[in-house]
């Protein structure tokens, strides 16, 4: 199954990348060569806001996008979503370009910190959402009550928006954007700000709706969130996609380790023939060995039983995605500067 | 069907806003201040309660667009939350459509609301005569309203809410002024005569909408000052908007 692509060999690299391009109509979104870039109008000086795009993601799929502050995350969702207009390539959101409102029929999208009118309740704001997404106008506000009490708004629905808490907005901006069961969601930091149980909550919703079959493609700062939910992500760096690659394939990779715990060996010397690739960490009579080849966990394991040692756990460890973030982060930086 | 949705939250918007009961409020005010001073005029306070309460229809409908309507788009673009609305499948020329509708609905609530307390007031004192006048006066006021809003939401989707409430206030201004306008044009040297012909020929017809002083006699005026009044407000209404829409298209909310 093709899933997502970036070409060509002048911009970021993808995991897999495939010389044909697929029909936009089949993919739940797809970029080829979108960019942006704003004018000054006084002074001309051209500043590039995101660097021509290619992005293919199957429908079905979720997407995380990954970058720091100001990378063009927002940029790019709101090139999809219309809000900015490309000053380079094209796109297409469920096989529609995104030139045309039809783009945005299927499509349900939460900007990053949602403000709202707060002369509405939740119903009402709710109501004329559903009604902006062609559902009728008793359904409309069936639709609404449902997702009121299904986001936990149920309770007060009168209540105005001035007294929502950011978490209830953040709710109430969640269950505007699924409300009309779209095919493809793109969430714009949905968990920014959020406490513990706000951001459960929201985890909860995207992975429901992965589980109904939609398309979700979210930013977000909260790596192991993204690391949880996604299929696949991409990272956006300086206004350019810097990677895009299988979540899975990327955390194999990565780094590969095996922590083995047990006590009983305080006095045990490590071999010098495993110089460097197996260390110590011990703490009283407890010790923890860090084997960074897991080809050698036979034999430190049969090392520590001869020397009596009582093993306790032995658990692989791996690259988190935070790590490799990081990792692709100060790449770029280090091209830059040379 | 979408522009609709966005009228009815853009008239609960007006609506619920203080500026619209204050406005009403001092409406009615002013009708009750026309009572004081009617004894005042000697004998002409009937006309003296018309044409006040007239003008109090559309100087408050004005005040309404000044207050709301001018920050009406470039407010929801500073609050982000136009960013709810075309992320959804409308197009831009509905929004602004709808922005239109809602506003302009919630002025002509104001001018009849106002309007009928106006003809109450004259059938508490024996003149309910003037209805018809006074209905077609606010009909007519209704119309330069609904003009005015025309260019209030051309404005706001352009620029900042000070700027188009100056913008506004200009363009009625000049307006109200138009025929004087033209006329002055005839006396001057070219090219500057010219260029007022042409401003005074651009920039909105109001007198056209003005009947306040047959009303304030009592009298009607004619079907087809009716009938061009409405097409004009109609043209030049939609001329105004989708002038609004082709600018409003190119541009990002960022």
């Amino acid at each position: 199954m093709q899933s997502m692509s970036v070409v060509p060999a002048s911009r970021p690299v993808p995991d897999r990348a495939s010389g044909v391009q697929s029909d936009p109509a089949g993919l739940a979104v797809c970029a080829r060569g979108l960019a942006k870039s704003y004018r000054n109008p006084w002074t001309l000086k051209v500043s590039r806001g995101l660097a021509p795009l290619d992005l293919e993601i199957e429908r079905g799929q979720v997407l995380g996008l990954l970058g720091p502050n100001g990378a063009g995350k927002t940029t790019t969702l709101k090139l999809l979503t219309g809000l900015l207009k490309p000053t380079a390539g094209q796109a297409w959101l469920m096989g529609q370009p995104i030139e045309s409102p039809e783009s945005r029929r299927s499509l349900g999208f939460l900007p990053e910190q949602p403000y709202f009118y707060e002369y509405l309740s939740g119903l009402e704001y709710l109501e004329m959402a559903a009604g902006l997404c062609g559902i009728p106008g008793r359904d409309a506000g069936e639709r609404a009550r449902i997702w009121m009490h299904r986001v936990g708004l149920g309770e007060r629905p009168a209540l105005r928006l001035r007294k929502y808490s950011k978490g209830m907005l953040q709710r109430l901006g969640l269950a505007a954007a699924l409300l009309h069961d779209p095919e493809l969601i793109i969430l714009d930091e949905p968990m920014s700000g959020l406490d513990p149980i706000g951001r459960r909550d929201v985890r909860d919703l995207i992975l429901e709706q992965r589980d109904r079959g939609a398309t979700v493609l979210f930013s977000s700062h909260i790596l192991p969130d993204v690391e949880m939910l996604c299929d696949r992500v991409a990272i956006v760096l300086e206004g350019r996609l810097e990677r895009v690659a299988n979540v899975r394939d990327l955390l194999q990779e990565g780094r590969h380790s095996v922590e083995v715990h047990c006590s009983g060996v305080t006095m045990i010397e490590i071999p010098p023939a495993w110089g460097g690739q197996v260390t110590r960490r011990a703490v009283g009579d407890e010790s923890t060995f860090v084997v960074e080849q897991e080809h050698l966990l036979n034999d430190v394991l049969a090392w520590l039983l001869r020397a009596g040692a009582r093993v306790r756990s032995v658990a692989p460890q791996r690259s988190t995605l935070e790590e490799l973030f990081l990792s692709a982060a100060d790449a770029r930086g280090e091209r830059r500067s040379a | 069907m979408n522009a609709l949705w966005i009228a009815r939250n853009t008239f609960r918007e007006a609506t619920r806003d203080r500026v619209m009961a204050g406005v009403l409020v001092a409406g009615l005010v002013l009708l009750a201040a026309t009572q004081i001073m009617s004894p005042l005029a000697l004998g002409e306070g009937v006309r003296l309660t018309v044409d006040l309460g007239l003008s109090g229809i559309s100087l408050l409908g004005v005040l309404v667009v000044v207050m709301v309507g001018t920050s009406l788009v470039s407010k929801e673009i500073e609050r982000r939350t136009i960013f709810n609305l075309l992320s959804r499948p409308i197009a831009r020329p509905e929004y602004l459509l709808g922005k239109w509708i809602g506003l302009t609905g919630a002025l002509w609530v104001v001018a009849a609301a106002l309007g009928f307390a106006l003809w109450l007031l004259l059938a508490l004192r024996g003149q309910g005569a003037h209805g018809p006048s006074i209905c077609e006066a606010t009909y007519l006021a209704g119309l330069e309203l609904s003009v005015i809003s025309a260019c209030a939401v051309l404005f706001s989707s352009l620029s900042t809410p000070i700027l188009s409430a100056l913008y506004t206030l200009g363009l009625i201004a000049v307006g109200q002024w138009s025929y004087d306008l033209r006329q002055f044009a005839l006396h001057v040297p070219q090219p500057l005569g010219t260029l007022l012909s042409v401003t005074a020929n651009v920039v909105p017809n109001f007198p056209l909408f003005n009947m306040r002083t047959l009303a304030a006699a009592g009298e009607t005026t004619t079907l087809p000052h009716l009938a061009m009044a409405t097409a004009y407000a109609v043209l030049y209404g939609g001329c105004v908007l989708s002038l609004a829409a082709a600018a409003f298209e190119s541009r990002d909310f960022k």
